[in-house]
């Protein structure tokens, strides 16, 4: 199967597995496993994590570890977060917005300044962490589904980000470009929803 | 060979993805207006919508490049914002006549095989993507899961666009050419039974 295809199958598989909903437990699968499939099986987190795969899979090899690291720190600080107890935060609101604005910058594949791109990254990374509270009584089992969402987001980053750098030849651009534009217009109308309610 | 071997694992992937819809649309208890299912419905059961964004790639296949790929970038964003109108509850009048004329308009652009400058063709059509998306933002419905939804929506929109992309490019033979213009005729022909109420 051509790398396209990989990538326009998860896009659809994930953007499609509206089971998870808002946050509620998936049936027969919890814990470690639980957490690990968490960031695929919620909507708004899929979206923020194939944005941002994309986004940095376009940009120069050499570019991509720092906004990559910048991902993976901010989702430690955003899980340790909820492990802290932080109270209600926006962040599902401000990773579809983060979703969006990379979604665009996908669209127009013009990329931004450096710092720019890591921010995005570290939103990303912070928000996923902040919107994955477990929904568990034990704190062990609490972590060790955090430590599974981490990973999860981790590993589903690096396979979109992969698979995106091979995706070289012009229409297969031209198709990661339109991609970015269903993305950002999605993130667009889903938070105008949430505005909305 | 190779292309009907891409078409074959294009298929399939799409076949995946709308049997993984199926234990998720029974399970959420969302009903057919939930998730992504109830978001690629909602534009392909709107045949108004279908025949104006077949006639956007049809348009946009005949122009050749660059609006054949500007367009399906473009459009979606541009919709976007008009569904984030309706979704909000900004007004916006004679938006159901607007998407008539849009039919109507398309459709005889395609038929004339006019070759507007690309900015023209791109502020025409980006016109009717607002009055097409605050349509549909209108009409989202409430308990729907609004990500799932909305990416149903835009991958929908998406999808009828290359399918008229797809068609027009028949175009690059005489008699496709003449088949593409015809459906131009047609469209712009149910656009204006659209305006004159006939549904």
């Amino acid at each position: 199967m051509s790398a396209f295809l990989r990538v326009t199958a998860v896009v659809l598989l994930s953007v499609g597995a509206d089971t998870a909903g808002a946050h509620s437990p998936i049936e027969g699968i919890d814990g470690f496993y639980g957490g690990l499939l968490h960031p695929i099986l919620v909507p708004a987190h899929a979206l923020g994590l194939l944005a941002l795969g994309l986004f940095i899979g376009q940009q120069d090899s050499r570019h991509r570890r720092g906004a990559a690291a910048m991902f993976a720190v901010a989702l430690v600080v955003g899980l340790a977060a909820i492990v802290l107890a932080v109270g209600q935060t926006p962040a599902g609101e401000v990773l579809l917005a983060d979703a969006a604005a990379l979604g665009a910058l996908v669209a127009i594949a013009r990329p931004p300044p450096r710092p720019v791109g890591w921010l995005a990254a570290a939103v990303t990374g912070a928000t996923i962490g902040l919107d994955s509270p477990p929904q568990v009584i034990s704190m062990a089992l609490g972590t060790i589904t955090l430590i599974g969402t981490g990973l999860g987001a981790c590993i589903t980053l690096a396979i979109v980000v992969e698979v995106t750098s091979y995706l070289r030849r012009d229409w297969q651009q031209l198709g990661m470009r339109i991609l970015g534009s269903w993305i950002a217009a999605s993130a667009m109308l889903a938070l105008a929803v949430r505005w909305a309610r | 060979m190779l292309r009907s071997k891409f078409m074959l694992q294009a298929l399939l992937v799409l076949a995946a993805a709308v049997a993984a819809e199926c234990p998720a649309f029974a399970h959420s208890g969302d009903g057919f207006s939930g998730g992504f299912t109830g978001g690629f419905a909602h534009p392909i059961f709107g045949p108004d919508h279908v025949i104006a964004m077949v006639a956007v790639g049809l348009w946009g296949a005949f122009l050749g490049a660059p609006a054949i790929w500007l367009l399906p970038i473009v459009f979606p964003l541009v919709m976007a914002f008009g569904g984030v109108l309706g979704i909000l509850g900004v007004p916006l009048p004679g938006v159901e006549t607007a998407i008539a004329i849009s039919a109507v308009v398309l459709g005889l652009m395609v038929a004339l095989a006019a070759r507007p400058p690309l900015w023209v063709a791109a502020a025409l059509v980006g016109g009717f993507a607002i009055f097409h998306g605050h349509a549909h933002g209108a009409e989202l419905p409430a308990g729907a899961n609004s990500v799932a939804f909305s990416a149903g929506f835009v991958v929908a929109t998406g999808l009828l666009h290359l399918a008229g992309i797809s068609f027009g490019l028949l175009a690059r033979w005489p008699a496709g050419r003449l088949a593409v213009r015809a459906a131009g005729g047609a469209i712009a022909l149910a656009g204006v039974a659209f305006l004159s109420g006939m549904r």
